[in-house]
């Protein structure tokens, strides 16, 4: 970095009297902080001399190495200091976390939920998460946890009042029935892949009446749905509306799951399908357009979603699906380690809508 | 400039020599000390916060842009000193032309003047071993911008040790679909098939030996049962009769295909896909796709690496560290096909004016901290990835 002086020379370009630089005065400017010029021409020219300009030209080594070891000690250093730092900030954040969680629990009641995001100017009307599966060999079942985690942020979200949610996995594998090979089966986590989308819909269902109670007449009504298969959302007929509420009342929630391959590999096939049809002379190259990919990838797909939340430690999108996040507000909270968490949660919505959390209700 | 009592005072400070100085040199053990790490090979920046901090400054637009112009000069010496390779900077959306004329007219200018003040210091450049790239659509700039770009751009190619990638009208969306065009528009022409030097043996040549070949064995070995064999002899001459008649057509076909693809010279175009061993491939997309053009590539063969390829940072490493300013938690259309996948993405509050080796450096050791530690354990995590994979 240059000086003060020369910072503000630069900026007005013009020298301390106030006359305008030219380009040579502005090198002489900066040549004091220039990194050192490459040495091809240096190391060329002590070979022709032979022997005896070797014997008298000094070529520095103990300087080097000091300086090495001085680097190499600093870096240690920091690294030490800052390990010790970070080991304190996730320790902090980790209380800040458990504060939250303890002050911000749902206790399995819509109306807490719905009293958290009532003074929320905005809601997301498309929400995004990004789960996890749970590294192998936890005490749990894998997939049950992923299950459960997927249930839990429906229910989440259904009583927050958000119409659609999306949940990105990105091996597919809670859902994927058509994905399933025989590898899969001889691992043994086979029991709930064969389950599929009406499996997961039961458990939504069953997580929401856990929520709700069975026969509320406020309980919302899910309809599941993956890009590439039919939506399913069973009949509601069991209640008739009897008791006056009539079905369009209920609220509504979407659920999308998507995996890996609706990312990438979806613009990938899209590709292929347009060169195809450029191969057949049905479309010239010309014609695509930003507006006609975003039409396909909307509707094979999902569309932009408003807020994408991560459960992990870091902002990473793990190849989320990268043509819809565009605008998407990420969130994500330091240092986190607890997984799907109903405060995570509540302070991305707190996030979107530029509220400010404060302890306490 | 709006300079406060204690900006002031901090400013006279920090010209004095003797404090400049052990500024300058605690910098540059920093520097190398974190050399000593791993250093992430591409980092790309949203330089967001100029207009902010010019309004919270009570400053001009333009002076917020040109204070977040030495910002980048800062940040960008932190980045080659320290040995990364490639930094990548979100310089102007094309969502941006639609800001007020007056602010797109004035930052065109300055990217001008900038631009004109760079090539004036070309070896400058040099020794950093930069060079500057512009990535975007260049049909929505001015015309002299243009050509000042294209001269930074031309002065600084041979420098190959590190790269700045200026995004300069761009967003993600119309660079990802730039990419699928470009493959679509590969695809949907012939390949240009590695060429070999002119062989001595030419293709017709052979097919028409194979054929007189042929030709002669039958009426040879047909003569003594000419007249039970009528017909075959009939077929032979038929084919003689033909084989000049297909040899013109051919050589129209060839004519038509070389209109085409003028690179591709005649004696090497195969006529006869059967004996071509190299043209198999095409044989089969053909015999499944019977009305298209010869010699195209099957759609089927694409993958994520033509699109990869066809992306404006195709030359670039992965996309290691993606750090926005200002406390925006928004991509705003940058570089979503290459930070979906292990990128980690770092928003900080700091206004890009602000931004400098005091704010980056805590990021970067992070960074490190996470890659040393990932590095670690990794080989007790492999195991478990190769197992997840193949169950996926």
């Amino acid at each position: 970095m240059v000086g003060v002086r020369q910072q503000a020379a630069f900026h007005s370009d013009r020298d301390a009297n106030g006359r305008p630089l030219s380009a040579s005065e502005r090198e002489k400017l900066l040549k004091p902080y220039l990194p050192a010029a490459p040495k091809t021409q240096a190391t060329a020219q002590p070979q022709q001399n032979g022997k005896q300009a070797k014997l008298f030209t000094h070529k520095p080594r103990v300087r080097p190495a000091i300086r090495h070891a001085i680097h190499y000690l600093l870096f240690t250093i920091i690294h030490t200091v800052f390990s010790v730092y970070i080991r304190v900030r996730q320790v902090y954040h980790a209380v800040v976390d458990r504060v939250l969680a303890i002050l911000y629990y749902h206790h399995r009641t819509p109306e807490l939920i719905k009293r958290d995001v009532k003074n929320l100017s905005k809601v997301p009307q498309h929400l995004s998460v990004i789960l996890q599966l749970p590294p192998e060999g936890g005490k749990k079942d894998r997939l049950e946890t992923l299950v459960n985690d997927a249930c839990e942020v429906a229910a989440w979200s259904a009583c927050a009042g958000v119409p659609m949610l999306s949940i990105y996995e990105r091996t597919g594998r809670a859902y994927a029935m058509h994905r399933i090979d025989v590898k899969a089966k001889a691992n043994g986590v086979a029991g709930i892949l064969k389950s599929s989308l009406p499996h997961l819909h039961r458990r939504i269902e069953r997580n929401l009446i856990s929520y709700y109670g069975a026969t509320s007449p406020l309980k919302p009504t899910v309809s599941l749905r993956a890009p590439h298969l039919p939506s399913y959302s069973p009949p509601h007929s069991p209640e008739p509306s009897s008791n006056g509420t009539t079905e369009s009342s209920r609220p509504h929630i979407t659920i999308l799951l998507i995996s890996a391959s609706d990312g990438r590999q979806t613009l990938v096939d899209l590709t292929r399908t347009l060169a195809s049809m450029a191969q057949d002379q049905k479309l010239q190259p010309a014609d695509i357009s930003a507006e006609l990919i975003d039409a396909e990838i909307s509707e094979s797909v999902m569309g932009e979603p408003d807020l994408l939340i991560c459960f992990g430690d870091r902002v990473v999108l793990d190849g989320y699906p990268p043509w819809q996040v565009r605008l998407t507000e990420i969130y994500g909270v330091q240092d986190h380690v607890g997984g799907v968490e109903y405060h995570v949660f509540l302070r991305g919505l707190y996030r979107f809508a530029k509220a400010e959390m404060r302890f306490g209700r | 400039m709006a300079t406060t009592h204690g900006t002031s005072l901090r400013r006279w400070l920090m010209s004095l020599p003797p404090l400049e100085w052990t500024v300058q040199r605690l910098r540059e053990l920093l520097i190398g000390s974190l050399k000593c790490g791993p250093i992430p090979q591409h980092i790309a920046f949203v330089m967001d916060g100029n207009r902010r901090y010019a309004r919270n400054h009570k400053l001009e637009t333009v002076e917020g842009h040109h204070l977040g112009f030495e910002a980048l000069a800062r940040v960008l010496e932190v980045c080659y000193k320290s040995g990364v390779r490639v930094v990548t900077i979100y310089a102007f959306s094309i969502e941006n032309f639609k800001r007020s004329r007056w602010e797109v007219d004035a930052l065109m200018d300055m990217a001008k003047t900038k631009l004109v003040q760079m090539s004036q210091h070309g070896e400058l450049f040099d020794r950093y071993g930069a060079s500057v790239r512009i990535l975007g659509d260049r049909s929505l700039v001015r015309e002299d911008v243009i050509r000042e770009v294209d001269r930074a751009v031309d002065m600084t190619a041979h420098n190959e040790q590190a790269v700045l990638n200026v995004c300069f009208p761009y967003t993600s969306r119309e660079e990802i679909t730039h990419s699928i065009r470009e493959t679509v528009r590969d695809f949907s022409r012939a390949p240009e098939k590695p060429r070999h030097t002119k062989r001595p043996f030419s293709e017709s040549h052979i097919q028409r030996n194979i054929r007189s070949r042929q030709l002669s064995s039958v009426t040879e070995e047909d003569r003594p049962r000419r007249a039970s064999m009528t017909f075959t002899r009939d077929d032979g001459t038929n084919i003689n009769s033909d084989a000049e008649s297909t040899e013109i057509s051919d050589q129209d076909f060839l004519d038509s295909a070389s209109t085409l693809q003028p690179a591709s010279s005649q004696t090497s175009h195969s006529t006869s896909p059967i004996l071509n061993p190299t043209s198999t491939t095409t044989a089969l997309a053909s015999s499944l796709s019977p009305h298209s053009a010869q010699h195209l590539l099957d759609p089927e063969t694409l993958t994520e690496a033509h699109l990869t390829k066809n992306t404006y940072t195709a030359a670039a490493p992965p996309l290691d560290l993606l750090i926005r300013t200002s406390g925006v938690y928004r991509l705003s259309d940058f570089m979503l096909w290459q930070c979906h996948e292990h990128t980690e993405l770092r928003f900080l509050d700091c206004l890009w004016p602000e931004f400098d080796l005091w704010t980056f450096l805590p990021v970067l050791v992070e960074w490190q901290w996470r890659q040393r530690r990932e590095r670690s354990g990794k080989g007790a995590e492999a195991g478990g990835v190769d197992t997840a994979i193949k169950v996926a």
